[in-house]
């Protein structure tokens, strides 16, 4: 009755649908999932929905969604290289320790003047965060082990690293005791144009255009979406993959990085154990949903940082747990999953 | 009385997209009997044994086993008839020992294994057919020769009566043929059928009882061995086509190009696919290279390409040492390669046509600066070449995928061949196989694309398993055979049929 | 100092070790036979979770099943995806843990739990709705095996969970090298291709490892809350998930290597107490604890080169589709 025919090259406008499509089905599943755990479905939907509506609640998604889009776009380089990096949390994790260190060295050895500490924390997270993921790159280019685990394994080595800095030699001296960096002074602090979401969108946006730029006219973009398509035909056109992917890892971990730029000097104001509730995971979801385009990833992004948002209306008028919007964004990553093999195979009618 | 064949395929005929693959072909295996099935590449040999095996279905015909009509689905079926193939590639698992990988999924083999009983099973079995592999060994230790024992323990031990083997000494020394050809002996004796897929004679006549020839998908004689000699087999699998003539203008021979000394490489299974292979090609000259496809030329041509090692021997281009530079530097200096089945490896299917060509030609300075693409000019530069090589496709950024293999073929050609490298001509163009699978009209495009540039000056070597299609092109032609040359003579100094009897001795004779 | 303080270090070390134990001999099975299951976090999650809401409502040994059941749901959600749908497990894997860890915290809530206690067993007093932690799993000492120094106070005073972990594992062990079944399994890990032909039903074996892993992993999580940490905090699995699969790579996929691996893996945690205790973890805690994660990408990258490939790696076709040629 229904056969499966494998799809030659499925258009734009088909992965768009099918993503649509799978996107509807996730809000359905999820509505199945909460009714029969007794929450109230179209309360839970409304108060998301609200968040969209109402300028301060969208304003408030717009800046949680910064370290999120930041990340995913440091994700839509590596992904469209090939490389699976899931260890955007623990790049994260590194520029935090890195804008800090800038701020600390700052603060106790005035070793960076003033007028240029954003800069040089800027550049030290996107440092910071590439040489976290290339330790993973060159494993897998000079090894040839599998960038999953050790990407995974190398976040949690990146959050226990936070865990120590802040619970002993960063210690803020006249913090009370409690794990915190010292405060960041303003002047190092994201705060230009009155709200941190504007630098955090302005960020967005210049990093979003780089990457587009990037892949559409550099040689290098060029080189990465080969690699990302076929390591044979990259390297038959004499294009040198080991280079491609160190530098195309240092590119994705760096970006993630100036995510947690971001968290610290824009959100937080210093570093604390845990910053980051899952920014580098949550990424992943929002590149697949972008189909790795970084322009998407800023609307997507945005949706994911209204979820967080809401997670906090739902806490204080559903009583409901943060963990429901954790329930509701995976529901959407394995709706986006699926979608995949529809994208694949096209379902037909045979006779 | 007439005993019962234990294989019969009656009127297979199999079609694929361009060819026809089985042409109303019928067969038949006694037991007790080794029939070797010989024919050039692409005369439909693997895909008759595939349908027997059960990777494909026929379009028409039918099977019968043992006498019993039969329906093949799938190598399980196959194998519960008592059909077991051996393929070229081994289908083996390296890190588990002999035994384990004999034993797996036999029923007899029991819920707990018994390592020393099935071992001793094991090792019983290869007594019989003269093998003497440790069964505790793991296979990833075991020599080429001892892998294909094992391949074929996996199948004795099945009780299967029909083995098909394809091509089986092709990764085999000497002295582990002989050892084979003698444990396929003591099967026949003991009534199995085996098919042996072969195109080296000596072999026909070494082990097998009876020939079938194929040419072109049908079958063109079945004859015992000892009722006919080597040369009208080789007349029968290379035939007597029609020289089609092609207008080949005089040009005349340049400077030495490129030059081999001693060339030695290694194949990817591990044997050495070149063994001492000396080469010269000039300018505005076309060095055809005959021979049995697996002898060698892929990987020669891989070499002379930068994609693979060379273990032993030197390269020169223009007189300059280039052994083992790598591809970039290769492509630098002109050096053009057209890979086998190139719209698979050249390509990105999922890619624009304007960034396949962009694949060779991004880093030109005519298409580029330091850190940028310009695609407008290499869309305009593509345009021109849909056009120059009449690409069915209407515009360069319709996706590689909506293109056929004929038109694809072209653009690899277009992106290879396109002279605004940086304002020269290739300096050497290394064509492996590029009118397989074509039609007509895409193959006569591709060989007066190669005279072109021949008479633009540029060195080629040409690789393709068309005899005919070679001794027309080429000004030269050395035969390959065992990786190293077996002969060199001009086109017009032999016959097709003494340069098929060329390409199917040992050259060691 | 004297051997006292050895014994209690021992004896969690086992505690905590089973929990990484009854995680990996699931998912040894399910690598073995080709699947990646990055789920593992999420599930033992759920697991923990499952229980600790079941034991409220029901007792222990409920617990334990409905645990399971979970698990072999999730186990089954991925051979869906991942088996018949071949799709990318990577991502399938990390879906699923974030499900997992989602659901769990949800349940688990204050507020939402209570909701699910009193469908689950209406005549729940108040007090018990809000309890923070549950009973914990008796002890059963063993009575002579015990008194052996070292050894016996390590292996002997646990509860029954430890015990049926310690026995399956060697158990699993010969199911997967001994037998016939087991050689299925792991052929299809190494070959899939070979072992089809030879009319073996890839899918139907990948199916039943997928359905191992997720069991095995939800009964990890659920002794974990049961037997070793009997209250709910959000997050407590704490990549202990990821740590099983690490040790997974650093036990060469053996059952019988798992156990050293695990108790190894959780000898580290306990000492990571006991050293704050000797004051040593003023400031070097997080680097005890970084330690399973740094040997698991070290173990990997051992096992990369070329020499050890041959030797002891990762079964061939693992977290490769398979598709039927042809």
């Amino acid at each position: 009755m229904f056969k499966l025919e494998r799809r030659v090259y499925p258009s734009r406008k088909t992965s768009g649908l099918v993503i649509f499509l799978s996107f509807l089905l996730a809000f359905f599943v999820t509505g199945l999932i909460f009714y029969f755990l007794g929450v109230n479905v179209v309360q839970f939907y409304s108060i998301i929905g609200n968040v969209f509506i109402t300028p301060v609640l969208f304003l408030q998604a717009v800046f949680r969604s910064i370290p999120i889009i930041l990340s995913s776009l440091g994700l839509v380089v590596a992904f469209r290289m090939g490389f699976w990096n899931i260890g955007a949390e623990g790049q994260i994790y590194l520029g935090m320790v890195a804008a800090t260190g800038i701020v600390i060295l700052h603060v106790f050895y005035d070793a960076i003047p003033v007028s240029l500490m954003l800069i040089a924390m800027g550049v030290a997270s996107f440092l910071a965060g590439g040489a976290w993921c290339l330790i993973a790159a060159s494993l897998k280019a000079k090894l040839g082990v599998n960038e999953v685990l050790t990407t995974l394994m190398l976040n949690y080595i990146a959050m226990l690293f936070v865990d120590y800095l802040v619970y002993g030699p960063w210690r803020d001296p006249e913090g009370w005791g409690f794990a915190l960096s010292i405060p960041f002074p303003d002047y190092a602090t994201l705060t230009f144009g009155g709200h941190p979401s504007v630098a955090g969108i302005t960020i967005s946006v210049a990093v979003a255009a780089l990457v587009y730029v990037l892949f559409k006219y550099t040689k290098l973009g060029f080189v990465l979406s080969v690699l990302g398509k076929s390591s044979e035909v990259a390297k038959y056109a004499g294009m040198s993959v080991g280079r491609a992917t160190l530098l195309g890892s240092l590119i994705s971990g760096g970006i993630a990085g100036l995510g947690g730029f971001y968290v610290v000097s824009g959100m937080i104001g210093r570093l604390r154990p845990r910053a980051s509730p899952g920014y580098g995971y949550t990424a992943i979801i929002v590149a697949m949903l972008a189909q790795l385009n970084p322009w998407l990833i800023l609307p997507a992004g945005i949706f994911f940082g209204g979820l967080l948002t809401a997670g906090d209306a739902l806490q204080s008028l559903l009583r409901l747990p943060a963990s429901t919007i954790t329930v509701f964004q995976s529901v959407i990553f394995l709706c986006i999953v699926l979608a995949e093999f529809f994208m694949r195979y096209k379902v037909v009618l045979k006779r | 009385m007439s005993v019962t064949p234990l294989v019969e395929l009656r009127g297979i005929v199999k079609k694929f997209p361009n060819v026809v693959a089985n042409d109303h072909v019928d067969f038949s295996l006694m037991p007790g009997e080794v029939h070797a099935l010989l024919g050039e590449n692409a005369a439909g040999k693997t895909t008759l044994m595939n349908i027997l095996y059960g990777l494909y279905h026929p379009d028409e015909g039918e099977i019968y086993v043992k006498g019993k009509k039969v329906k093949i689905r799938s190598p399980a079926d196959s194998i519960k008839l008592g059909i077991g193939m051996v393929h070229q590639s081994f289908r083996l698992i390296p890190v588990h020992t002999v035994w384990e990988n004999v034993v797996l999924g036999l029923k007899e083999a029991g819920f707990i294994l018994n390592k020393k009983k099935l071992a001793e099973t094991v090792k019983k079995v290869c007594e019989e057919y003269g093998w003497n592999i440790d069964p505790n060994a793991k296979v990833w230790q075991l020599s080429v020769g001892e892998k294909q024992q094992v391949e074929l323990l996996k199948l004795l031990i099945r009780n299967v009566d029909i083995l098909i083997l394809d091509e089986p000494t092709s990764v085999l020394t000497p002295q582990e043929t002989k050892n084979l050809f003698k444990a396929l002996r003591i099967m026949a004796e003991k009534g199995k059928g085996i098919i042996l897929i072969t195109h080296k004679l000596e072999e026909v006549f070494e082990v097998g009882d009876r020939v079938t020839v194929m040419r072109k998908g049908k079958v063109v004689a079945t004859k015992p061995t000892n009722e006919v000699t080597a040369e009208e087999l080789a007349n029968l699998m290379i035939g007597r086509p029609v020289l089609f003539k092609l207008e080949k203008p005089e040009v005349k021979k340049g400077n030495v190009v490129l030059e081999a000394i001693g060339l030695k490489a290694m194949g990817d299974r591990g044997v050495l696919a070149l063994d001492d292979v000396n080469l010269r090609v000039h300018s505005g000259e076309i060095l055809g290279i005959a021979g049995i496809a697996g002898n060698g030329q892929e990987e020669l041509v891989e070499v002379l390409a930068g994609m693979r090692k060379a273990h032993g021997g030197r390269v020169f281009i223009d007189g300059e040492d280039v052994t083992n530079k790598g591809v970039k530097y290769l492509i630098e200096k002109g050096v053009v390669y057209i890979p086998p089945e190139s719209t698979r490896w050249a390509l990105v299917r999922e890619m624009r046509l304007v960034e396949n060509v962009a694949l060779k030609l991004y880093r030109s300075k005519d298409f580029s600066s330091k850190f940028t693409i310009n695609w407008r000019k290499l869309f305009e530069f593509s345009k021109k070449l849909v056009e120059e090589y009449d690409i069915a496709a209407h515009s360069p950024s319709i996706l590689a995928s909506a293109l056929s293999g004929g038109n694809l073929q072209k653009v690899v050609l277009a992106r290879e061949l396109s002279t605004t490298r940086d304002g020269k001509v290739p300096k050497l163009i290394l064509a492996a196989y590029p009118t397989k699978g074509l039609d007509v009209a895409a193959t006569e495009f591709v060989q007066s694309l190669l005279l072109k540039y021949r008479s633009l000056g540029s060195a080629i070597i040409f690789l393709s398993e068309d005899l005919e299609e070679i001794m027309m092109l080429s000004d030269r032609v050395v035969v390959m055979s065992r990786g190293r040359i077996a002969g060199e003579f001009l086109p017009t100094e032999k016959t097709i049929e003494e340069v098929g009897m060329m390409m199917v001795k040992d050259s060691a004779a | 100092m004297s051997i006292e303080w050895i014994e209690p270090v021992l004896a969690s070390t086992t505690s905590i070790g089973v929990v990484y134990l009854l995680g990996s001999l699931g998912e040894i099975y399910a690598e073995r036979s080709g699947i990646l299951n990055l789920g593992l976090e999420g599930i033992m999650a759920i697991g923990a979770a499952i229980s600790f809401i079941i034991t409220i409502a029901w007792g222990h040994a409920l617990a334990f099943l409905v645990a399971g059941i979970f698990g072999i749901l999730m186990g089954l959600l991925l051979a869906f995806f991942a088996v018949s749908l071949r799709l990318n497990q990577i991502t399938v894997g990390l879906a699923i843990t974030m499900l997992g860890l989602g659901l769990s915290g949800f349940i688990t809530f204050p507020t939402t739990r209570k909701i699910i206690l009193q469908t689950l067993n209406p005549e729940l007093p108040g007090a018990v709705l809000e309890t923070q932690s549950v009973s914990m799993l008796p002890s059963v000492p063993i009575p002579l095996l015990k008194e052996i120094p070292i050894v016996g106070p390590m292996f002997f005073n646990h509860n029954v969970v430890v015990y049926i972990t310690l026995i399956l594992a060697p158990l699993m062990w010969f199911l997967l090298f001994r037998t016939s079944a087991g050689l299925k399994i792991r052929s299809v890990g190494e070959n899939p291709g070979m072992a089809d032909a030879l009319g073996i039903n890839v899918f139907r074996i990948r199916y039943l490892t997928c359905i191992l892993s997720g069991m095995f992993s939800a009964l990890a999580g659920a002794y974990f809350m049961l037997g070793f940490q009997p209250f709910w905090i959000e997050g407590m699995t704490g990549g202990r998930g990821f740590i099983t699969l690490s040790l997974i790579i650093l036990s060469t996929w053996s059952p019988l290597r798992a156990i050293f691996g695990s108790l190894l893996f959780g000898g580290i945690e306990v000492l990571q107490y006991r050293l704050q205790l000797f004051g040593l973890g003023a400031t070097s805690p997080q680097f005890v604890l970084m330690l399973p994660y740094a040997i698991a990408v070290i173990t990997l990258s051992l096992l990369s080169v070329e020499s050890f490939r041959k030797r002891i790696s990762a079964p061939a076709a693992l977290a490769k589709p398979y598709y039927r040629e042809g």
